[in-house]
């Protein structure tokens, strides 16, 4: 299986990350331990780590801190992280008008002291955040302020985009909305975001000062943390609460676990008012017998409940009956499966003895691939050199090179490039396609291909259907249709099959040389001699003789 | 003078008339009969006969019992009776006929003939070992010209499978003796298939359009029987049976039915599982041609195959999942240092991926694995352990081949083709 998306993977610095651990830990032994954090050390810098986080659903880890305080658990801090939110006394009015992520909450953090490496750590597990979780802030976004520049009450609010005017971020002077997405680079790379609507969300402290304008920027002063700043305002907005909860108890715990006070915001719609970051301990219940019924490792009670504790989660056993508690930034626990894996990865993947356990089954090829075998073998046995082409291609190859209409095929809507946009509807312009990518190697040039085309099929599920063909191509300087004729008649002999040849003339072959392929009365595929026309669009200066077979009435 | 003589047989016939000969006038006597009998009447010579009059079609065969199909003898008979009566006269026989007499060793050609025409063949000294050289033992009297055997003779070309083909081919075999049942995937595929049915709700990040293709024409496909539908529809929204907390959001068909490119094998995987066919305990595998927007570079090709399966048994846990993947990586790789990391699949918990020890390029990612999680296998109507594997074959291909670009596996370079190795 293949990873579906690019993991997170995060820079931290190795001295860092052993002063909040408070202790030193040797590079191979942190190499280690990075495995009971679900990531690995990619590469070692200097003192800058390289780690692939390998869980796109534990944002969690996605900073030193993060990757701190799991470890921390192998090194005897283990049970649920104590984290305590203060009850502050901030409001904050959401009354946004515009469709653009219309929801958010807030945090406060004090007492703060920003190095440099935990100024980079705020900043990339901001971006790591909106990227990953945020779908590239299509989701959500964040701001972090600072809270000393910023005169509360604060507004998230909207306005029409030619009344929004600020510096934004890496700009002295002021930039109306309309020249940010135009010009800032920020606005230029999410302006998309933005194309439904002339009403944006924008964050306003009491003197009617721009915080920022989500999801795109924030103001060069408020909006610009350094080594210097003492208290932070945080803010993350966005369409579903879920995930907005997660972002910003994820960022309380990290500005915690860096010895901040964090105190929690009023977050006020209308009536309703929400109070975050929460920080709260969840539990999840579940049967003991569980664990290893799908881990394999038969633990005892006991062990298990240290195994959890190590993995930063607090147990009560009742009977067969598992309470866990764990914080409320870990969104990813659906399942009692997902307690299982935490307590497998504690245990170490490699401390498992992996047996290989025989399950006595019959292997069977498929009846296609145990057929296109045969074909194979007759195909080589006849000297000609098989290829392997892409099954995208484009209706250029597909129709016109080829003198034939234009018909519907299955088409990309979003192609990388158009060169691939098309799924090939049969075999012949592959082969010509490699013949043009060969002119100067030696002739005569023989060739085949056994492979799948992709044609509409409304009865089916997917309304296309999977078709394979096989097809041959001679040239050389002086060959023709008897050439191929012969080769056809070897190849049907050999696979056992009744055919006859029908004179039909065809726009890409050569009238009175090309004909249909008839088995059991249908026609089953074509043969001939291509068009000096048809081989002038490829660039062809040598006679290409050809014949195509549709697999399913060979077998 | 003649240049021919009668040889033992052709005098022998000459006076019994040649063995299709007999066999006509046999049957003319006798009309329909059994090949036996005709066998006895003719002797030795019956095969000789009923071939030439096969050739001549004369005869027919049915049920074991031979008639003529015309009482006339042919006139190919008589003119070779009439050649063979020339030569014993000494006169020149039609060329045509006393070729085929030839041919049947019933004349040959006089030695002096056979000298003369050898001479003139061969010159001064022998190239070609012809047959008239070796009749007329003129090979006794004329040196053999000598060739310089260290040399070989011009370049040829043989048929031949194309590298990576045949390898997959290879790596096919392997897995149906490691007991595998080969699943056959599709180009197109529906969302439904290639993200809801393994879990992946639909505000997935990975469902952008830039992570997978989706089609132009046609745009929407079928959904399979209703109550698998139901079933991932109400486990995405709130865990349905699975004593899982689901996705939480409003669960769309309409966006499940959307067309597209399969993506990964694995979406082959929940059709394998939900198959009338599926047997228990069963093994299965795919290598599926996959789609995906990549730019394409050395590692990144416009298509890649995937290969992956599923075990499914009951009672399997994580320690057997394990335990495939080492067999996997003896049996693909020789390799019998392994290393597990933790992974992450939206369809799978626990995941776990695989790196083998190369000799030379340390510790490289092999393949990926899990056990599915529930929200997978219990609405597709499965209640037992399913683990899903997969390995990097493009990867393996690469290092089988000893090539560094991945865009050599489709190669369009026929000199490249020429120069690769079958062994």
């Amino acid at each position: 299986m293949r990873g579906w998306f690019d993991m997170p993977k995060i820079d931290v610095s190795y001295t860092d990350l052993c002063s909040l651990l408070g202790r030193k830990i040797p590079i191979d032994k942190l190499r280690d331990d990075l495995l009971y954090a679900k990531s690995e050390l990619d590469e070692a810098n200097g003192d800058i780590l390289k780690i692939d986080v390998k869980d796109t659903n534990r944002p969690d880890l996605w900073s030193t801190e993060g990757i701190a305080r799991e470890i921390a658990g192998r090194y005897g801090k283990t049970g649920l992280p104590k984290y305590n939110v203060k009850k502050g006394k901030i409001v904050v009015k959401l009354d946004t008008k515009s469709p653009v992520q219309p929801m958010a909450v807030c945090a406060i953090a004090r007492n703060l002291k920003i190095d440099s490496s935990f100024l980079s750590q705020i900043i990339q597990l901001q971006e790591k955040l909106a990227v990953s979780f945020g779908r590239n802030r299509k989701e959500l976004s964040i701001g972090v302020y600072d809270l000393d520049k910023i005169k509360f009450p604060v507004r998230y609010t909207s306005k029409h985009k030619t009344e929004i005017k600020f510096s934004p971020l890496g700009y002295e002077q002021e930039m109306t909305a309309e020249a940010i997405l135009k010009n800032h680079p920020k606005g230029k790379e999410f302006s998309h975001l933005m194309k439904d609507t002339d009403i944006y969300p924008v964050w306003m402290d009491a003197e009617n000062k721009i915080l920022s304008m989500p999801p795109i920027i924030n103001s060069n002063d408020i909006g610009n943390l350094t080594t210097k700043t003492k208290n932070v305002f945080i803010e993350c907005t966005g369409y579903d609460p879920k995930f907005l909860l997660v972002v910003i108890d994820t960022i309380a715990a990290q500005m915690i676990d860096r010895g901040g006070l964090v105190e929690s915001v009023s977050n006020i719609t209308g009536t309703k008012k929400v109070v975050t970051p929460s920080l709260a301990t969840k539990k999840f219940s579940m049967d003991m017998n569980y664990i290893n019924k799908v881990s394999g490792l038969n633990l005892d009670n006991k062990t298990i409940v240290s195994l959890l504790k190590q993995a930063r989660y607090d147990c009560q056993l009742s009977g067969d009956k598992l309470n866990v508690m764990y914080p409320s930034y870990r969104s990813d626990i659906m399942h009692a499966r997902d307690i299982v894996e935490d307590v497998i990865i504690s245990y170490g993947y490699n401390n498992i003895p992996a047996k290989i356990t025989s399950i006595a089954t019959r292997g069977k090829l498929s009846e296609l691939e145990t057929f296109t075998g045969n074909l194979y073998e007759i195909s080589i046995g006849i000297g000609f050199q098989e290829i392997l082409s892409y099954i995208l291609t484009n209706s250029d190859n597909l129709f016109s090179k080829m003198n034939v209409p234009q018909e519907s095929a299955v088409e990309i809507e979003n192609p990388m490039s158009r060169n691939w946009s098309v799924f090939r509807t049969w075999l012949i312009p592959s082969l010509l396609e490699f013949l043009a990518k060969n002119k100067n190697v030696e002739y005569p040039q023989k060739i085949f291909e056994i492979g799948d085309c992709v044609l509409l099929n409304p009865k089916k599920e997917t309304k296309t259907e999977d078709v394979k063909k096989v097809a041959f191509a001679i040239t050389d300087v002086k060959v023709g249709y008897e050439d191929i004729s012969s080769v056809l008649d070897a190849f049907m002999k050999n696979v056992g099959v009744n055919y006859s040849l029908k004179e039909k003339p065809h726009t890409y072959m050569i009238n009175g040389r090309s004909a249909e392929i008839i088995i059991g009365g249908s026609s089953a595929g074509f043969i001939g001699e291509i068009h000096p026309l048809v081989l002038k669009n490829w660039g062809l200066q040598k006679a290409v003789v050809v014949f195509e077979i549709d697999v399913s009435y060979l077998m | 003078m003649s240049q021919y003589r009668l040889t033992e047989e052709g005098k022998k016939y000459l006076k019994t008339g040649l063995p299709e000969k007999q066999l006509i006038e046999f049957l003319s006597k006798s009309g329909e009969t059994e090949i036996d009998i005709a066998r006895k009447e003719l002797g030795e010579t019956f095969n000789i006969a009923l071939q030439w009059c096969k050739r001549f079609n004369v005869v027919e065969i049915k049920n074991g019992r031979i008639s003529l199909t015309s009482n006339k003898i042919p006139d190919e008979i008589h003119n070779l009776e009439k050649s063979l009566n020339e030569v014993q006269d000494e006169k020149e026989p039609v060329s045509s006929d006393a070729q085929t007499l030839v041919r049947r060793n019933l004349i040959e050609e006089e030695k002096e003939t056979l000298e003369r025409k050898a001479e003139k063949i061969v010159g001064s000294e022998i190239t070609y070992l012809l047959p008239e050289v070796i009749a007329s033992d003129m090979w006794k009297k004329k040196p053999f010209r000598k060739y310089n055997v260290t040399v070989s003779g011009p370049k040829m070309d043989i048929g031949k499978r194309q590298p990576y083909s045949r390898f997959l081919s290879e790596v096919k075999r392997k897995l149906i003796e490691m007991g595998f049942i080969e699943i056959l995937g599709s180009s197109i595929t529906t969302e439904f298939w290639n993200f809801d049915a393994l879990f992946q709700p639909q505000n997935h990040p990975s469902r952008d359009w830039t992570q997978t293709y989706s089609l132009k024409y046609p745009k929407k496909g079928l959904l399979p029987e209703n109550k698998i539908v139901q079933q991932i529809a109400a486990t995405h929204e709130n865990g349905w049976k699975t004593d899982g907390a689901g996705w939480g959001y409003k669960w769309s068909s309409d966006k499940a039915a959307q067309l597209m490119p399969v993506a990964h094998d694995t979406a082959i995987s929940p059709q394998t599982l939900s198959s009338k066919k599926l047997e228990i305990p069963g093994k299965y595998f795919q290598i599926v041609r996959c789609y995906r927007p990549d730019v394409i570079d050395a590692t990144h090709g416009v298509e890649f195959n995937q290969m992956g399966g599923i075990v499914v048994a009951e009672d399997l846990n994580f320690v057997d999942l394990l335990g495939l993947l080492k067999e996997f990586a003896l049996d693909f790789a020789g390799a019998d240092s392994v290393r597990f990391l933790s992974d992450y699949y939206p369809f799978t918990e626990p995941s776990v991926q695989m790196n083998v020890k190369h000799p030379k390029l340390g510790w490289i990612e092999f393949g990926g694995a899990g056990i599915f999680r529930e929200e997978v296998t219990k609405p597709l109507g499965i209640d037992l352990p399913v683990i899903a594997w997969g390995l990097g074959i493009d990867r393996l291909a690469m290092h089988k081949l000893k090539i560094n670009d991945i865009r050599y596996l489709f190669t369009q370079s026929l000199e490249w083709l020429k120069d690769a190795r079958v062994v």
